[in-house]
């Protein structure tokens, strides 16, 4: 669907941006993680049309496009990352208005605001303010303005920041909805959790340059692996020695508490509690998740 | 006690590192007490004033007078009385050059009211030597007040406007009195250099040959006031025979102005009567005083009356036992107490009056303006930069507020649309708030605007430029609340450095240097024009044409501005 080469962006000298390729497939969700500062909104913002890269391209349907055309405008969407409306004007108006400035017929306009307002679940309260919303609802009406001219690819820049378990999870439920739909959705987030959810794929971007990209499960299993956390009566640091090498594990001491770490380890569980014998003083067995992943290697990228 | 130093330290560390605070709490009031003492550090400089003299041998070789008649007819008939011959021209070109050719000696003018409308009687007149002070006191005699002229153009066109409807013009030499001069402190002064000498320390005096060029000078701000010298006035200072009357014109448009130089005008003209007064009173009293104590009187040495007296008294004794010789004594005696009490009480009256000349105060506009006529304009002008300048910064910053500039720039709506569309409510905003208040300043309060239509373009090409520069300030703000503030810091000192408060030709010359580059001095300029002066298109072309060329520069500015924040 959608692609980036070799793009990068300068800021008085300062690399943002730094040879960054990426390429996103119809109905594709792919997700951009990062820590703060990494490049995503720089990204965005380029994609989007509202910086132009220093060098780099970017590629629509495997063609050079730039932001600024007619033809790739009506193709993508934008939800940024603070809810962006007018607050004096109710959703309804605020949708209507998009819908009129992309250049929709009136009487479609209207068809797609009924649509999308019942879509988000804001159909109760179309005509109230948008000012006078609760977090949740102004990022959903936020979503919906950028889905009103039903753009092929809608760029979420880090969409449920500042919400609510139940509010995030109700829009993760509409991200996926968008998936089924057959939309490419393109989101950044510092949101472990939420990467692993919502994307298919994902890419972790560091200091302006994509340093993994693949699916979760890819990325949990090439940064990091599931670990056991055992409490013991007293230091055992030989018996562990032995324990590991003959399994194929690693180990390490984090305050009071032993992590025991590696592969296929729910199946070794059972020895390693047999090998450390009667010192065994507690056992926690914990799945590794994206944000385990993500920590590990950022430690590794700083080391 | 801690926690009160805390507190106090950390808002003032929030004050230093918070810029919009540092300016507005710290820097900001230093930078207006500059832009205001800047206006004002050179106040008591000289206003300067245009000199037209008519007292001056000079002048023409014939002399033009008028004024406003309620009987015309009774001055045709004097002036036909006083002629040798008298001959009825059929119009201007034809009374004109018989003046000219010298065929006749003066010419009458006079505009008739009749049945069927205005006729304008055209009389010459031959006369006798002698005969003009004859016709000039006849003049004065029937009109309420008498107008001198430099020529015949300057005389016809105040016929042509109304402003009189009695012309009257004499051969020079016909007409007494011009050009004397008076001996004061060890030198002559003639009407001129009398009027300069009281007027250097207030005024900066420019000589104009015609009244028609000081009132130009006038209209355009070059000066700010004409005084026009009657013709004799210094012979009438001279000889206190009647009161030498000064016209003053003035440009009521900007009231503080015109305050300022009439200001001006009366005070030194008062010390020119005060100091003519004393010298000519010290003389007459002098002379008084001898008519009762004896001595010189103007060169001739005479008894007083009180030795008169004396001497009466004296007979009366003398007389005694006729009583019918001292009764007529008694009444001699009476009579010479009764004019020595006369004559104390006039020179006492005598020291503290009679001032030798009288202002006359008009405006430039042709009709005396009230302050809330004055006003109006400048009212306008400051409603035109308020809310323009608010409108054009809001609108802009309300997308960057609402975080919905990312959104647009994705439809279809160029970024022409995006920030043209704020400049049409804007400027419709402005516009019409301006209308409204021009139309309620005349409808509902009464204010004078001559010429309503050509001052709603004026307001129009005006909206622009105050536009324009809240885009510049929509640059600087991501808030709504910032952009107010910014707007208030912007319009607060142009109020001062505009001519809007305090008269532009009162201040130093670099601050008039700058008022020329603030488009509100332009449209204060062309809306008092307008509105006060009735000035038409053409003659303040120069002040609009400024005011669009600013709008459109800010403009460009501005919206160059926003688009590169936003980029």
């Amino acid at each position: 669907m959608i692609s980036v080469e070799d793009l990068s962006k300068d800021f008085n000298g300062v690399k943002a941006l730094d040879g960054v390729c990426l390429e996103i497939a119809a109905g594709e969700t792919f997700g951009l993680i990062g820590p703060n500062g990494a490049g995503k909104t720089t990204l965005i913002k380029i994609l989007t049309g509202q910086i132009t890269p220093t060098r780099g391209e970017i590629l629509l349907e495997r063609k050079p496009v730039n932001p600024g055309d007619a033809a790739y405008r009506l193709k993508v969407g934008l939800v940024p990352q603070e809810p962006a409306f007018y607050g004096r004007l109710t959703a309804r108006e605020n949708l209507r208005l998009l819908g009129l400035l992309y250049g929709m017929r009136k009487k479609d306009v209207e068809e797609r605001v009924g649509e999308l307002l019942s879509w988000v679940g804001l159909e109760e309260y179309v005509d109230r303010q948008v000012r006078f919303y609760s977090r949740g609802m102004q990022q959903r009406l936020s979503l919906s303005m950028g889905l009103v001219h039903r753009p092929d690819l809608i760029y979420l820049d880090e969409p449920t920041s500042g919400l609510d378990p139940t509010a995030r999870s109700s829009l993760w439920e509409l991200m996926a909805r968008l998936s089924e739909e057959g939309r490419s959705v393109f989101i950044t987030t510092h949101n472990m959790d939420e990467a692993d959810h919502v994307c298919d794929r994902l890419a972790i971007l560091v200091k302006g340059v994509v340093r993994e990209e693949g699916s979760p499960a890819h990325i949990k299993g090439l940064l990091g692996a599931d670990q056991v956390e055992v409490r013991l009566a007293r230091d055992v640091a030989g018996k562990l020695d032995e324990i590991s090498r003959g399994m194929g594990l690693t180990w390490r001491a984090e305050g009071d508490r032993i992590i025991i770490s590696g592969p296929e380890l729910t199946d070794k569980l059972a020895e390693i509690v047999i090998g450390l014998g009667g010192d065994v003083r507690g056992l926690h067995y914990r799945e590794v998740t994206l944000e385990d992943a993500f920590l590990r290697f950022m430690r590794e990228v700083a080391e | 006690m801690r926690g009160w130093t805390a507190l106090i330290s950390k808002d003032w560390k929030l004050v230093l590192r918070n810029r919009l605070l540092l300016v507005v709490l710290i820097v900001y009031p230093f930078l207006i007490m500059g832009v205001i003492g800047a206006a004002f550090y050179d106040v008591g400089r000289p206003v300067p004033i245009g000199l037209v003299n008519l007292d001056r041998a000079e002048v023409g070789d014939v002399i033009w007078m008028g004024g406003e008649a309620e009987k015309t007819s009774r001055i045709t008939g004097r002036f036909s009385m006083r002629a040798d011959e008298a001959v009825e021209f059929e119009g201007e070109e034809q009374a004109l050059s018989a003046l000219d050719e010298g065929e006749v000696d003066a010419l009458l003018v006079v505009v008739e009211e009749e049945e069927e409308g205005e006729t304008t009687r055209w009389t010459g007149a031959v006369t006798s030597e002698g005969m003009g002070e004859v016709m000039i006191d006849d003049l004065e005699y029937l009109v309420e007040t008498v107008c001198d002229y430099a020529n015949a153009g300057e005389a016809l066109e105040s016929l042509r406007q109304g402003e009189n409807n009695v012309l009257m013009a004499l051969r020079m030499e016909e007409y007494p009195y011009l050009g004397e001069t008076i001996w004061l402190e060890g030198e002559h002064y003639d009407a001129s250099s009398l009027v300069k000498r009281y007027g250097e320390d207030v005024t900066e005096i420019e000589e104009y040959a015609m009244e028609s060029q000081a009132r130009g000078d006038l209209k355009e701000g070059r000066i700010d006031a004409i005084i026009v010298l009657p013709r004799a006035f210094i012979h009438k200072l001279k000889t206190l025979e009647e009161i030498a009357g000064v016209r003053v014109i003035l440009d009521q448009s900007n009231l503080v102005k015109s305050e300022f130089a009439e200001t001006s005008i009366r005070g030194f003209l008062s010390r020119v009567n005060e100091e003519i007064t004393e010298s000519k009173m010290e003389a007459v009293v002098a002379g008084l005083y001898v008519l009762v104590g004896g001595g010189d009187f103007f060169g001739t040495e005479i008894v007083g009356l009180d030795q008169v007296r004396d001497d009466l008294i004296e007979i009366k004794e003398a007389l005694e036992g006729r009583p019918e010789l001292e009764e007529t004594v008694d009444i001699g005696i009476d009579l010479a107490d009764t004019v020595i009490e006369d004559i104390e009480d006039a020179a006492a009256y005598l020291e503290a009056t009679a001032l030798p000349i009288d202002l006359s105060i008009s405006s430039v506009v042709g009709r005396r303006l009230s302050a809330k006529d004055a006003v109006v304009p400048s009212l306008i002008a400051l409603s035109i930069l308020w809310t323009g300048i608010l409108c054009g910064a809001i609108l802009m910053v309300v997308e960057e507020e609402e975080r919905m500039r990312s959104r647009l720039r994705l439809t279809e709506m160029g970024p022409f649309a995006l920030v043209g569309s704020k400049l049409v409510l804007a400027t419709a905003v402005v516009f019409l708030q301006s209308a409204v208040m021009l139309f309620m300043a005349i409808a509902v309060f009464g204010a004078f605007a001559s010429n309503a239509p050509l001052a709603l373009l004026v307001i129009a090409a005006a909206s622009a430029s105050s536009i324009g520069i809240g885009l510049v300030i929509a640059a600087f703000a991501r808030q709504v609340a910032g952009a107010v503030i910014l707007s208030v810091l912007v319009a607060f000192p142009l109020i001062f450095m505009t001519g809007a408060v305090f008269p532009l030709s009162q201040m130093p010359t670099f601050m008039q240097w700058i008022a020329r580059a603030i488009p509100l001095t332009y449209a204060i300029e062309a809306l008092t024009g307008v509105m006060l002066r009735g000035e038409p298109l053409s003659g303040v072309a120069w002040q609009i044409g400024a005011l669009v060329a600013f709008g459109v520069a800010l403009l460009a500015l501005g919206s160059a501005l926003v688009r590169r924040r936003g980029a």
